[in-house]
């Protein structure tokens, strides 16, 4: 087998598995600071709740540490001529995303798990503070290091072609990079909310656990119900805009559009033919994407068929992860905008059982459309690991043969299975046991 | 600004083997100190707290090499390619088999697990020595600095006496610990299995004191490392005598002595190389795997201040922790 494809198979069955945890802990993190925080002001409902949460939280952080261990590696074993000649820029937001962000997470998630008896409960608050700051720092540098490879910035090309960091700051604070991270917080903060709902609609639909229950349906669809505007709005706008802007094969590939356009409709249904270079079956709304990508309905937008077919990025993928994304992202407003106004009609919700059951069921599906986003955002970057600078094919490692990376694939596969049943053993236990309240 | 970096990175390194190094022996032991299922449930308890901290160390150093030198990274992670997904497979495993074992209480399920924690933790070492070895013994490496040998080259004899040396001075190390740390009949274990393994390390760092002067005696390091060795006894007999006497936290610090000589003379003798060719290649040095001077610098101050944190925690956290002993549970 072709090594680079072999190794992107790898990265990408080891990726999505591992960004599962992440998408838990940055998503978890901020309603563990919220109800810590109410906890430590003497509300016994809210400690229980940050206990509970702080529980699923750890597992989660450990899953996530255990399977980022290979993500780290691999840059070495598999992408080793990408490591060597762009290291000098990558490997800096990488040892900081060590350095600062995970050591912080781990160091004050240890006092958030054991120290709640050694230290005062503001300080415990404040552990919980930090396990967030740590968690979303954590996210940053990652985003970061991947917005360079989507939009190079603040280099400097050194003899031999090696690429070398000119100014960490720019690369830091590149809006594109700023965009991208504010797009993936709210997209996992999205899923914090949909898992803390769904959690609550399970104890109130299990009718145990009420008061605790109702708390938790409330904070998650308020939280999930703000996040699923801003997923779309700005955040998700801003980065279309950006895509549109630096990467135009890659738009022309999410919207499946071949033949450049003035006035480019959106296609809201329709599958990709790349033989016959055309949408089979769409539903279009006309001039919508033109006016999305640049403001202006008449707008030409680039098909596909306006750069050669060698910098096309695989197209059925792209167009599919991209639908999908989008496609859920509006049944996500459609039934948190839902549920929103059943709690603020009186808490209506918490009698609605059908609705309970929705959001109950709605749970695994941000993390479908946090998968699903990153995969436009990596798959359409194809063929390039550095966009325009370095393409996929030559930054794989020489001296690694596709037999050896398809060896260590299965052996992964057989390592994640074994994980994922712990995994999911551990966090339905956790969920099974439920938050114990202290009762005066 | 190099010669710093390389020493940060030593530091790392080295603070691993201390380390982790004392959790993999405990586990390499356990069967030896512990007779029954409670006993090694007390040796697991005894490494429960530190052991996640200790790995942290690995991922932070080899994060630290990827943006410290990310051509000797680039290098070593894909020519050591099996090993290296071998040693995360083991480490990953042995993580998943402490976890899993407290989970059901019966006895074919604890002694599955147990031999699993031991198999894996002892084979890790064995593999960081073979890595060890195959570092100061050199490897093939193209005009590229692409290692072009196979796997079955980095299973020489040098490397293989580097590995089996490795896990005596780890089981050494976690024999002390053990110790140190665990009351009663498996403490007392430990204590008198630290003069035999100290006999078995004995001879294994002479031969690999002998054969590595043999390798290496065209370029030998400084005059003042020449010091490391006797030091390095010194301190094997000191956690013998300290052994033999009950005192065992001076035998684990003696037995930490050992190791730091030990990891210190290594690392003298592979500066300013980084990834030494084999068979007159060349190599890969400090100068030729770092990034221009200015990136340098700036992960060079990421870096330390990182360990810096590190080192702070591990003092105010970690440290009292090792105060409170364990001891066995008669009712699990």
């Amino acid at each position: 087998m072709d090594i680079a494809v072999a190794d992107r198979l790898q990265f990408a069955f080891t990726i999505m598995f591992h960004y599962l945890f992440p998408i838990g802990t940055m998503g978890l993190a901020p309603f563990i600071a919220w109800f810590t925080w109410r906890g430590a002001k003497g509300d016994a409902e809210a400690a229980a709740a940050a206990a509970f949460w702080t529980k699923i939280f750890a597992i989660n952080f450990a899953a996530g540490v255990v399977t980022g261990m290979p993500m780290e590696f691999q840059f070495g074993t598999n992408w080793a001529a990408f490591s060597a000649k762009t290291g000098g820029v990558i490997g800096q937001p990488l040892a900081m995303e060590g350095a600062f962000a995970f050591f912080l997470e781990s160091i004050f998630l240890g006092i958030l798990l054991y120290g709640k008896a050694r230290v005062s409960p503001r300080a415990h608050a404040f552990a919980a503070s930090m396990v967030c700051l740590g968690s979303w720092l954590s996210g940053f540098f990652i985003v970061a290091t991947d917005a360079w490879m989507q939009h190079p910035v603040g280099y400097a090309v050194a003899a031999g072609g090696r690429i070398e960091m000119a100014s960490l700051w720019a690369v830091l604070t590149s809006p594109f990079a700023l965009w991208q991270y504010a797009h993936v917080m709210t997209a996992a903060l999205l899923a914090g909310g949909f898992i803390v709902a769904g959690i609550g609609a399970y104890y109130l639909l299990s009718d145990r656990d009420h008061a605790i229950g109702r708390r938790f349906v409330r904070a998650g669809t308020i939280v999930g119900a703000i996040c699923s505007v801003l997923v779309v709005f700005p955040t998700g706008d801003r980065n279309g805009n950006d895509i549109a802007t630096y990467q135009p094969v890659k738009l022309a590939a999410m919207e499946g559009l071949f033949k450049s356009t003035k006035g480019a409709p959106l296609a809201i249904v329709g599958m990709p033919d790349t033989r016959d270079r055309s949408l089979l079956d769409p539903i279009f709304v006309p001039d919508l994407l033109s006016f999305l990508a640049y403001g202006n309905a008449r707008a030409n937008v680039d098909g596909l068929t306006a750069y050669a077919t060698e910098l096309w990025p695989p197209v059925e993928v792209t167009y599919y992860a991209y639908h999908v994304m989008v496609g859920l992202g509006t049944i996500f407003g459609a039934i948190s905008g839902l549920a929103l106004l059943l709690l603020l009609w009186g808490g209506r919700l918490y009698r609605a059982r059908w609705l309970l059951w929705l959001v109950l069921l709605a749970m695994p599906f941000p993390y479908i459309a946090n998968e699903a986003g990153w995969t436009v955002t990596e798959v359409g970057r194809q063929p390039w690991i550095v966009y325009g600078l370095m393409r996929t094919a030559d930054g794989a490692s020489p001296n690694v043969s596709g037999g050896e990376t398809i060896f260590t694939l299965i052996g992964f596969a057989g390592m994640y299975f074994l994980l994922g049943v712990l995994f999911l053993y551990l966090t339905l236990r956790e969920i099974g046991n439920g938050p114990a309240v202290a009762h005066e | 600004m190099n010669s710093l970096a390389f020493g940060i990175l030593a530091f790392m390194l080295g603070t691993y083997v201390l380390l982790d190094g004392f959790d993999l022996g405990v586990a390499a032991i356990a069967p030896l100190i512990g007779r029954n299922g409670a006993e090694r449930e007390a040796a697991m308890r005894a490494i429960g707290p530190f052991w996640n901290g200790n790995e942290v160390w690995l991922i932070a150093a080899a994060g630290a090499l990827f943006a410290l030198f990310p051509k000797a990274y680039a290098s070593a992670f894909s020519g050591f390619y099996l090993p290296f997904v071998i040693v995360l497979w083991l480490l990953m495993f042995r993580g998943i088999a402490m976890e899993l074992r407290g989970h059901f209480a019966t006895r074919i399920w604890r002694d599955f697990w147990d031999v699993a924690f031991t198999g894996s933790s002892a084979l890790l070492v064995l593999l960081f020595g073979v890595a060890l070895g195959n570092l100061i013994r050199g490897v093939p490496l193209d005009a590229n600095g692409y290692f072009t040998g196979s796997f079955g080259f980095l299973l020489n004899p040098y490397a293989l006496l580097v590995g089996a040396t490795a896990v005596a001075a780890l089981a050494l190390h976690g024999a002390t610990f053990a110790a140190m740390r665990i009351a009663g009949a498996p403490g007392e274990r430990a204590a008198t299995l630290v003069p035999k393994l100290a006999a078995a390390l004995l001879v294994g760092f002479l031969a690999t004191s002998a054969a590595t002067a043999a390798i290496r005696w065209h370029d030998l390091p400084a005059a003042w490392t020449a010091v490391l060795p006797v030091v390095a006894l010194i301190a094997l007999g000191l956690a013998v005598r300290y052994a033999l006497l009950r005192r065992a936290g001076a035998a684990f610090a003696a037995s930490s002595v050992f190791l730091a000589a030990v990891f210190v003379s290594a690392a003298a003798t592979l500066y300013p190389m980084l990834l030494p060719g084999f068979g007159g290649a060349k190599g890969i040095g400090i100068f030729d795997a770092a990034p221009s001077t200015a990136a340098l610098v700036s992960a060079v101050a990421a870096v330390a201040v990182g360990v810096g944190i590190v080192c702070l925690y591990g003092t105010l956290i970690l440290l009292p922790q090792f105060r409170e002993n364990v001891t066995v549970d008669l009712n699990p």
